[in-house]
């Protein structure tokens, strides 16, 4: 039983104008995650299991083209339209603003799935096979899922746990940006991404990075949005979810359809 | 009483009556509401883990990774933050590698052919026979051998070099794309052997030339850090600006501020008349001197080169030019590359794969100079602080294995040693190479941890240890712009039912017993490793430190190297006359065949096929199209349309030197006279995971590359090939990520200015038609 934790309330920035869709993100989730095998079958049945992956989106056509890349994960909404709807109450908010899946409630009824706007939610509906060998690789900090259960990101809750049991419990101090860094706690596709499109934090610490657009998004509501200090958005405000994921405008320095001569 | 799924439902219903009674107790409510006091998954975690610092072998810019052991076991590879080249960070293809070591598929030990060669057809054999057989091989027929490696350097390119020329042999490295016209411009234009280190995150303006160096070229996740802190502007800095240059629409086109589709082989022509532009109009950087690049003739000397003469060259598309001429074009990115310095620019990749790709690498990369940003942005990293371990991949080009093919051919090289190469899958199929190796005139040794083209034509298979078991070394090229030895360190010890040995150890062993000593004096290659701590340490310099040589040999390992940020970067000296050198050696690219320009690409994770028995590695989605375990064909979605092919109908490409089929993908943003083909797939032979396709899906472009070299170099001119494409009636469905969701707003602001933006829901490629 977790109690006596310092308050924390984690969050994620994700900067578009940064990911250049390397994929980085998406095989160290996979690793870190016992995700299953996505074999050319789960592709070919449109049941490829990426708890974040890369959205590609075109725009124009050529010679004026431009190729969008978005990193999609579970948003850990605070109004999480997943969590009603459960029977099993299988998932739920914790005390920290995760939205966490507990895998032996689950039934599988799939009702999470079918709510959740974001699709992140992906269901096991073989029983993860890996070749026997390859299973040495498994992380035995994250259960693996059997058939007729619903998984999705956890913002590699193992690894914050892990962080304060190290961290806080053993010497005090508080799970910070620096301290989550150093101790390779931060989530596995926070620590691979090459061009640090991704930044993970606690919205309750002063000191976090994340804070600003934090404090700039929620100061802001979706009627206001051109009173935003920073780049920083939701995805899908107009549904209210109050997502933990902030996103970051791409950049546009030469938009398209916007013929103004300039070479 | 077993815990079922159903009985846990009873469970759960009276833990709930437990949470009532917990609350009396003062439990926290908060935490009682929606939980019963049944340990949650997320609150188990057990054991202790150990991160051990080592090199990953995934690609050949040997990133520094750090990796999770638990209980004998690697379970995560990650970035070694304190690794100067890549700082904690990693490639999607450094976490695949672990599926290398627990890989199914894995030889468990000596083999020794028994079949027909070629067949596959192997019997196990013990390590006494199997170094027996090549003790004999080498006494027998071992003088002039050929060992071929994967590109390495330091430790493992000294023994492999020294145990060749022991036997009178030659040591190798292969790569099926490889760098030899890049390192040969900057041995020209910068007089270095060593590959420069770009600064990416300081530069203001990036100009870029066909090499996708986010993706796949060189350096990827040096890159990247620095496109990253490019891209930033939080910290009062300024956003840069990436025009990228490249008649495929790669994953590094996609993220250019302005990409410039020209037509395949005018990259060069270009890069002078931008020259032209800026020393005509005087815009060169402060204390550039033109004379001395020029030897005094200024902007005539590059007068074929005007923006004038260029322009139309270029073949851009009206709807780029609005109007403007290419001349205008060339002008207008002249003076914005030289205004907004620091600025920098780069070329490969298809750029110097055409006929004049030499001339195209020169006459980009001398660009760096007008702006000032050689010596800044564009710096050499000092030799290696021990003069014996070599600080480049010595890899051979299309003109090397032509030779050896014909050694082969002709009986002077009668042993083949092959590790962790696949020449036969990556040299084309008109070079000969598995013909040559096929004939049993040859002795073919393979130290293959897995069955792979090559390794299947051998006589003998002796299976290495994988990278994550063994010891080596690596002098990072690029460096970072300073000294850095890496150390690769065995993390776990094999599996009891696999029976490897190190290949260095092996090459080690050999040399000795055959009475080598002098060449290979040491007894494994932990031992070398440990002599060139040691003489680190009598140097008394660097990042390690330690009071005795044994607690600096330990310290070295935790930290998963050396280097010494405080040794400078070598500075140069513009050769005098540069750009008069670059200008006369001029010409127009040279294709054969006709129909599409053919440009295949290194796959974003399968690079040149090497990762393709890797499930992670297959089944992460190319960034641009998102299709992953098939070959695919891109084409300008508007074309397929025009010649009737829709998406997953399987097509022909027929070059001069053959033929393939894969499936189409409609891209919009490929320009009409371009196909893109990526390689990695098409492998006859290896893992289930790396033939997991068919003819109609998987196929191996390189097949079909015309055997014709880069004028003045010894490489492949793998963009030089234009191929006809025709339906042949078959359909497949392509295996990609796109369409399986719907979709999300990319908020897009204007130029950096939040009061200026267009939130867009864009929708996926499927609905795009």
């Amino acid at each position: 039983m977790v109690s006596n934790r310092i308050d924390h309330k984690w969050g994620m920035v994700v900067d578009i104008d940064k990911c250049t869709g390397c994929q980085a993100c998406v095989i160290a989730c996979q690793a870190e995650n016992n995700i299953p095998l996505n074999t050319k079958d789960t592709f070919l049945q449109k049941r490829v299991n990426e708890w974040i992956r890369i959205e590609r989106y075109w725009e124009g056509e050529y010679p004026n083209v431009k190729a969008r890349y978005i990193p999609v994960l579970c948003q850990h909404c605070d109004n999480a339209p997943c969590e009603p709807v459960c029977p099993m109450y299988a998932t739920y908010h914790n005390d920290q603003g995760l939205n966490v899946q507990v895998y032996n409630r689950c039934v599988g009824t799939r009702y999470c799935i079918n709510n959740c706007p974001y699709q992140v939610r992906f269901f096991n509906y073989w029983h993860p096979g890996w070749p026997e060998r390859l299973e040495n690789q498994l992380n035995p900090d994250v259960t693996v899922r059997s058939r007729g259960i619903t998984e999705k990101c956890t913002f590699c809750v193992q690894r914050l746990r892990r962080a304060e049991l190290k961290v806080e419990r053993q010497s005090g101090n508080r799970l910070n940006d620096e301290a989550l860094e150093k101790g390779n706690y931060a989530p596995a596709c926070v620590h691979a991404c090459p061009t640090s499109a991704l930044t993970f934090g606690d919205q309750h610490d002063d000191g976090a990075k994340i804070r600003s657009y934090f404090d700039d998004v929620n100061a802001h509501n979706i009627h206001h949005e051109h009173e935003r200090e920073t780049r920083g958005y939701r995805l899908m405000e107009e549904v209210n979810t109050r997502p933990n994921v902030i996103y970051l405008k791409k950049v546009d320095q030469y938009p398209l359809g916007k013929g103004d001569g300039h070479v | 009483m077993k815990l079922t799924r159903r009985n846990f439902l009873a469970w759960a219903g009276l833990s709930a009556v437990g949470a009532v009674a917990c609350d009396v107790f003062g439990e926290d409510r908060r935490e009682l509401k929606v939980q019963s006091p049944v340990m949650q998954p997320e609150d188990l975690v057990k054991g202790t883990d150990n991160w051990y610092a080592t090199l990953c072998r995934q690609c050949p810019t040997n990133e520094g990774i750090v990796v999770r052991v638990m209980e004998g076991r690697a379970k995560k590879v990650q970035g070694n933050p304190d690794y100067p080249v890549n700082l904690g960070k990693q490639a999607a293809r450094c976490d695949a590698g672990l599926q290398s070591l627990y890989h199914p598929d894995r030889i468990a030990g000596p083999m020794k052919r028994v079949g027909p060669k070629g067949t596959g057809e192997f019997a196990p054999i013990t390590w006494d026979q199997g170094l027996n057989d090549l003790k004999a091989a080498l006494a027998s027929h071992g003088d002039g051998l050929l060992l071929i490696t994967e590109p390495v350097r330091a430790h493992s390119a000294m023994i492999a070099d020294k145990f060749a020329k022991a036997f009178n042999g030659t040591h190798l490295g292969f790569e099926a794309f490889d760098q030899g016209v890049y390192r040969t411009a900057v041995k020209s234009v910068f007089g270095q052997d060593t590959l420069p280190d770009f600064d990416i995150g300081s530069a203001n303006y990036l100009l870029s030339f066909g090499a996708d160096f986010l993706s796949t070229w060189v350096s990827p996740t040096r890159w990247s850090i620095g496109y990253g802190a490019f891209r930033d502007s939080s910290n009062g800095g300024h956003r840069g600006t990436h025009v990228h240059i490249d008649p495929r629409f790669s994953m590094t086109a996609s993220n250019a501020d302005k990409w410039l589709p020209v037509t395949p082989g005018v990259e060069g022509h270009l890069a002078l008349s931008i020259a032209h532009v800026i020393i005509a109009e005087g815009l060169q950087a402060d204390g550039v001197d033109i004379d001395q690049l020029t030897s005094g003739r200024g902007a005539g000397a590059l007068s074929d080169y005007s923006p004038e003469r260029v322009g139309p060259m270029l073949n851009l598309h009206e709807d780029i030019l609005h109007g403007h001429s290419g001349a205008d074009l060339i002008k207008e990115l002249a003076r914005e590359f030289a205004s907004h310095t620091p600025a920098l620019a780069i070329g490969g990749d298809s750029s110097s794969a055409y006929s004049n790709g030499l001339f195209n690498a020169e006459a980009i990369y001398a660009l760096n100079y007008l702006v000032g940003s050689v010596g800044r942005q564009v710096a050499f990293s000092p030799e290696s602080p021990l003069s014996d371990l070599p600080s480049s991949a010595n890899v051979g080009g299309l003109g090397d294995w032509a030779e050896h093919i014909s050694d082969i051919k002709n009986g002077k090289t009668a042993l083949v040693m092959v590790h962790n190469a696949d020449p036969v899958y990556g040299l084309p199929e008109s070079s000969g190479m598995g013909e040559a190796l096929s004939s049993d005139s040859v002795f073919v040794v393979s130290f293959s941890s897995f069955i792979d083209d090559t390794a299947v034509m051998a006589d003998l298979i002796l299976p290495d240890r994988n990278y994550l078991e063994d010891w080596g070394s690596d002098i990072p090229e690029p460096g970072p712009g300073h000294q850095v030895i890496g150390i690769q360190q065995p993390v776990v010890n094999p599996l009891s039912e696999l029976d490897p040995r190190s290949f260095g150890d092996v090459l080690l062993a050999i040399g000795q017993e055959l009475g080598k000593e002098s060449d290979l004096p040491w007894t494994s290659v932990k031992q070398a490793l440990r002599e060139t701590s040691d003489s680190l340490y009598d140097m008394n310099k660097g990042s390690v430190s330690g009071s005795t040589k044994d607690i600096y040999w330990n310290s070295m390992l935790r930290n998963g190297g050396w280097w010494d940020a405080s040794s400078d970067p070598v500075t140069v000296q513009a050769p005098s006359g540069i750009l008069n050198d670059i200008a006369s050696r001029g010409s127009e690219a040279k294709f054969s065949g006709d129909g599409f320009y053919l440009i295949p690409f290194l796959h974003n994770t399968l690079l040149d096929g090497r990762n393709a028995h890797l499930p992670w590695a297959q089944s992460a989605p190319d960034p641009v199209t998102s299709v992953a375990w098939q070959t695919w064909v891109e084409i300008n979605e508007k074309q397929m349309e025009g010649l009737g092919i829709r998406e997953g109908d399987v097509v022909s490409l027929t070059s001069n030197a053959g033929r393939i089929t894969a499936p189409a993908y409609p891209n919009p943003g490929m320009p009409p006279d371009i196909v893109g083909v990526p390689l990695g797939q098409g492998h006859k032979h290896g893992p289930d995971y790396a033939t997991v396709g068919d003819a109609k899906d998987s196929a191996n472009v390189i097949d079909i590359l015309s055997a014709v070299r880069v004028d003045g170099t010894r490489s492949l001119a793998w963009a030089s090939n234009r191929v006809q494409v025709q339906p042949t009636g078959d359909s497949v469905r392509v295996t990609k990520l796109e369409g399986e969701y719907e979709s999300r707003e990319i908020g897009n602001i204007i130029d950096n200015n939040p009061g200026e933006e267009i939130i867009k829901t864009t929708t996926p490629g499927e609905e795009h038609h």
